[in-house]
């Protein structure tokens, strides 16, 4: 129905917690929420198709997209959580360091600020190693992962996100996961959706440093200054990470993930061709 | 034996319903007949089922059409008078007057007009100073008419039965009564299937049962179960019932299953002594969570409902108790027909909004199986004969949302349209670009190579 459907691999994710192929998902008939964000859930520029539903993550942005007219909303939680539900955290999980996700823009978008002084706040900050996740198009600039390697954080970069039904890449929440679950930390100079999965994947979370900004960045919805204000208490070096798990848990949708059957339903999606609680039932006869 | 009294009516009948309203029959009402004692008078149309739960062996007919008389005069030790009731006079009075159909069918089209109280007037002089009388009255602001349009004028209604005089309510006709010398021991809220005293009436903690009883037989369910939460379930009932005059003050509350009253301890009680589940319907609880928006929570519950013995049991019937437990109210039938039905009322509450369009009844089925974690198809959810009457109220719902589909199917047409369009752009510039490709020396090549290939392996096939 919509590309953005295909970001970051979400809808192979959904695919694979429904039980069906998660290499090619099926077209998934609504808008499904890509990031976090403090609007109706969408990206400000999305077109709406009358009828056509979103799946948001978090009843609070459902009730915030209702209030603005969108009435199709339904909650569904976030892509990760279904992740994270499916590969739960264990205690095994051998943690260290930190995972800084630096402030990124999108395709077409440049972030301006001083990466050099965000280096020494981190530093000043992490008393472990930390890892610098970057988006890949500031990946790409070898300088800027010059610039941070030679500051003694160790690079990566989780892929790509996608569009247009090209570049999709579906392992890229996998990596994610993987690498939030080696971290003891998540921090980013900016309140984004990697805090929120860090915080559910069981990394104490931090938000600080230069918050930088986008070439001619537009404040929907209230902006950067709203979210400093509604979400004051996970700002700072060291948030009380038990109230943040529990603001990941309530913005992610975490408590109200869907059964495979309801989310099926929901998705348009066919059943897949051996549903074991199909059988129990008695409902089908095929 | 038939005594033509006058005014009789030679070509009519109350009984069979075809002139106007059924005869009073609910058997609910059958207790309240056995207690009849002495000479008793049963004045107006009553069907014949109710007139064998009396026990006494005096008993006086009164009906207005012949055919009428004539069915009933072969029931032993039944004296029938056919006539009009004015005519009914100077007889030695009654020990009992039973007038369970009203007041609006005893009077014949030949007699002059008299207002409801005139009537009233001329049914007491036939009950002696300490007699009892059993006597209907109708509301004619009853939820069952509230939302109903305009009836057409029955047979019977050569004149409207009301008038100024006729009680209001309950109040009213207590307050009549008591200044007639036949003072009101019992009034009930008459629903069908169920009548009920103020004490159970007064009692929140009954509410979710009394929900359960009365939509089971009665409608619109959702003015039902309005008025009950808003007290209102007695001034809106359909109809009150009086026991007036010395005697027993009858049982708190009939319903089908039999008498309800409170035991020695103080516990609600049914007629076979088992306890009167407390608690809410559950369909209550879970049209509540929709409202809130509280989907894990209707999860929850439907899960528990459909994992449950209860799973066949409509929504409506099941009662949750204080830890959650459900109490069967009626019997249990396919779990995906309960599904259905509960969908319908979804529908007809006005709650499809909630779920993704198009959400018709069949789909909102599956969907409320998925919540379940149960694998539906839309296409295999049974059709369930609808169990209430549709109003406009639920036409216009109906109306609304399939309009508001249709818009949006447009809407979605031309967005496919667009698409589509966009789609064959590509696959053309694709194809062109394919054609100029194969043009070229190494696009010849790759055609041949996969030529080759191609052979291999239909060589290899066969």
């Amino acid at each position: 129905m919509h590309h953005a459907n295909h970001y970051y691999g979400h809808s192979h994710v959904l695919a694979r917690y429904c039980g069906l192929d998660d290499t090619d998902p099926p077209r998934l008939h609504g808008y499904l929420q890509h990031g976090w964000n403090i609007g109706d859930g969408l990206a400000p520029d999305h077109e709406y198709t009358p009828g056509v539903p979103s799946f948001l993550w978090s009843e609070r942005t459902r009730r915030r997209a209702w209030s603005l007219g969108r009435r199709q909303g339904y909650v569904v939680g976030a892509p990760f959580a279904y992740l994270l539900a499916m590969d739960p955290l264990s205690d095994s999980d051998q943690r260290e360091g930190t995972i800084w996700y630096p402030f990124h823009g999108w395709e077409g978008q440049h972030v301006v600020g001083d990466h050099d002084a965000l280096m020494a706040e981190i530093r000043r900050t992490e008393d472990g190693p930390v890892t610098v996740c970057l988006y890949w198009q500031e990946y790409r600039s070898a300088k800027l992962v010059r610039q941070y390697e030679s500051a003694g954080f160790r690079v990566i970069c989780h892929g790509y996100r996608g569009g247009w039904w090209k570049d999709l890449d579906p392992g890229f929440l996998y990596r994610q996961l993987a690498e939030l679950r080696k971290h003891k930390r998540v921090a980013s100079n900016r309140l984004c959706s990697a805090i929120f999965y860090g915080a559910l994947a069981g990394c104490e979370p931090a938000v600080y440093g230069d918050p930088m900004h986008l070439e001619n960045e537009k404040a929907a919805f209230g902006g950067h200054p709203r979210i400093l204000r509604e979400w004051a208490s996970l700002h700072g070096p060291h948030p009380d990470p038990v109230a943040a798990a529990r603001a990941a848990v309530d913005e992610l949708g975490a408590d109200r993930l869907l059964p495979p059957a309801e989310l099926r339903r929901l998705l348009g999606w066919p059943m897949p061709s051996s549903v074991p609680d199909a059988e129990l039932t008695g409902v089908l006869t095929r | 034996m038939i005594q033509l009294i006058g005014g009789e009516m030679t070509v009519w009948s109350d009984l069979d319903g075809t002139h106007g309203p059924a005869p009073a029959g609910d058997p609910t009402l059958r207790p309240l007949l056995a207690g009849a004692t002495g000479r008793v008078l049963v004045a107006g149309p009553h069907a014949p089922e109710l007139l064998d739960a009396i026990p006494s062996d005096q008993v006086t007919l009164l009906v207005r059409g012949i055919p009428d008389a004539e069915a009933l005069a072969s029931r032993p030790g039944v004296t029938v008078c056919c006539g009009s009731l004015e005519k009914l006079t100077g007889l030695p009075a009654y020990d009992t007057v039973i007038a369970l159909d009203g007041l609006d069918r005893l009077r014949s089209a030949e007699a002059d007009d008299a207002s409801w109280d005139e009537t009233l007037t001329q049914l007491l002089a036939l009950l002696s100073p300490q007699g009892r009388l059993l006597l209907r009255l109708e509301n004619l602001f009853g939820l069952d008419r509230l939302v109903a349009l305009p009836p057409a004028p029955a047979d019977t209604e050569w004149v409207t039965p009301d008038d100024e005089t006729r009680p209001t309510g309950p109040d009213a006709m207590r307050a009549r009564l008591a200044a007639a010398g036949v003072p009101v021991v019992r009034d009930y809220a008459a629903y069908p299937g169920a009548l009920l005293g103020g004490a159970v009436l007064a009692d929140p903690a009954l509410r979710g049962f009394l929900e359960a009883t009365l939509v089971a037989a009665a409608e619109p369910a959702h003015l039902i179960t309005g008025a009950l939460r808003h007290n209102l379930a007695d001034d809106l009932a359909p109809a009150w019932i009086f026991l007036a005059g010395p005697g027993a003050t009858g049982p708190e509350a009939l319903i089908a299953a039999g008498e309800v009253r409170r035991d020695a301890g103080g516990r609600w009680v049914r007629g076979d002594d088992r306890p009167v589940p407390l608690g809410r319907t559950l369909e209550g609880l879970l049209l509540a969570a929709c409202g809130r928006r509280a989907q894990p929570e209707l999860r929850e519950l439907l899960t528990a409902w459909q994992r449950s013995p209860a799973a066949g049991v409509p929504a409506a019937q099941v009662l949750v108790d204080a830890d959650g437990r459900f109490h069967p109210l009626a019997p249990a039938g396919a779990a995906v027909e309960a599904l259905r039905r509960l969908a319908a009322t979804m529908v007809d509450g006005g709650y499809a909004y909630l779920w993704p369009s198009p959400a018709d009844e069949a789909s909102l089925t599956a969907l409320l199986a998925g919540m379940t974690g149960r694998e539906l198809d839309p296409r295999d959810v049974p059709t369930v004969s609808r169990s209430g009457r549709e109003t406009v109220r639920e036409l216009t719902i109906a109306r609304d949302r399939l309009a508001g589909e249709l818009a949006e199917a447009r809407a979605q047409h031309e967005f496919y349209e667009r698409q589509i369009a966009s789609r064959d752009h590509e696959l053309k510039r694709v194809r062109q670009l394919n054609a100029v490709l194969s043009a070229t020396a190494p696009g010849k090549a790759a055609h041949t190579l996969v030529r080759g290939v191609r052979a291999v392996v239909r060589r290899t096939r066969g």
